[in-house]
């Protein structure tokens, strides 16, 4: 098994439907083949350095995954023919990657520097706050709500 | 006179800034960070000038790379018609 990044522009005329169906297309490409997705963080519209394919902004979105080498080949086919993909790079950032030790991606998407620690106790206290919320809405409102608020946010 | 021309032509030596700073990662994905490394047109700069050490300049130059094949950083900032 081993470690891939594929960071890639989808049009920036593409609507919110459009990203879900090249997220699960994408997602499914790798699901498919025995991959397993560990992030799909998009990071939003950017302006191109050059424009590709007459654009000059791009919504670009990175995947983090686990597989074997014709995952990627497999992900790039269907890049290229989807149109709704101006470009793509793929970086492998590791050769042997033990299967069990790699969490799909659920709650928190891990980012690699924050993988260590951070986001998962936070994960693990959102269920609870909502919890709390449904109990007793008065009292543990403020500093809680918030929190999952923001959780929510990265998540989106 | 010749002495002392020469002593200018050596410049303080440089210190690596990624053997000198290890958090620093060098990363495609972080365009604001290797913008330090090309020049204004969008080239790279060379190692005798930024001074990196010949491991971490070959990283820079395919960070940039990699950076400039995803449209994150100019392949060249004159723009063709």
């Amino acid at each position: 098994m081993r470690q891939y990044e594929t960071l890639f522009i989808v049009t920036p005329d593409s609507s919110e439907e459009d990203l879900k169906a090249v997220a699960t297309k994408i997602k499914g490409v790798v699901t498919g083949m025995n991959g397993i997705v560990t992030s799909y963080d998009e990071q939003g519209r950017k302006k191109l350095a050059y424009s590709v394919k007459k654009q000059n902004k791009g919504y670009y979105v990175l995947m983090d995954y686990v597989g074997s080498a014709d995952i990627v080949s497999e992900i790039e086919r269907n890049m290229r023919l989807d149109d709704r993909v101006l470009k793509y790079l793929t970086v492998k950032l590791a050769d042997q990657v033990d299967p069990e030790s790699i969490e799909p991606e659920k709650s928190e998407p891990p980012e690699e520097a924050e993988a260590a620690g951070a986001p998962e106790p936070e994960a693990t206290e959102v269920p609870k706050s909502e919890a709390a919320e449904a109990l007793e809405p008065g009292e543990a409102e403020s500093p809680e709500v918030q929190e999952s608020e923001e959780s929510e946010k990265k998540e989106s | 006179m010749t002495y002392n021309r020469r002593r200018r032509a050596f410049p303080r030596r440089k210190v690596c800034r990624f053997c000198a700073d290890s958090k620093l990662k060098i990363d495609y994905k972080d365009s604001k960070q290797l913008k330090y490394f090309i020049t204004e047109r969008g080239k790279i700069i060379p190692r005798r000038i930024s001074g990196n050490c010949a491991r971490h300049q070959r990283q820079v130059t395919m960070a940039v790379k990699r950076a400039r094949h995803i449209a994150l950083m100019p392949y060249t900032t004159i723009q063709p018609h």
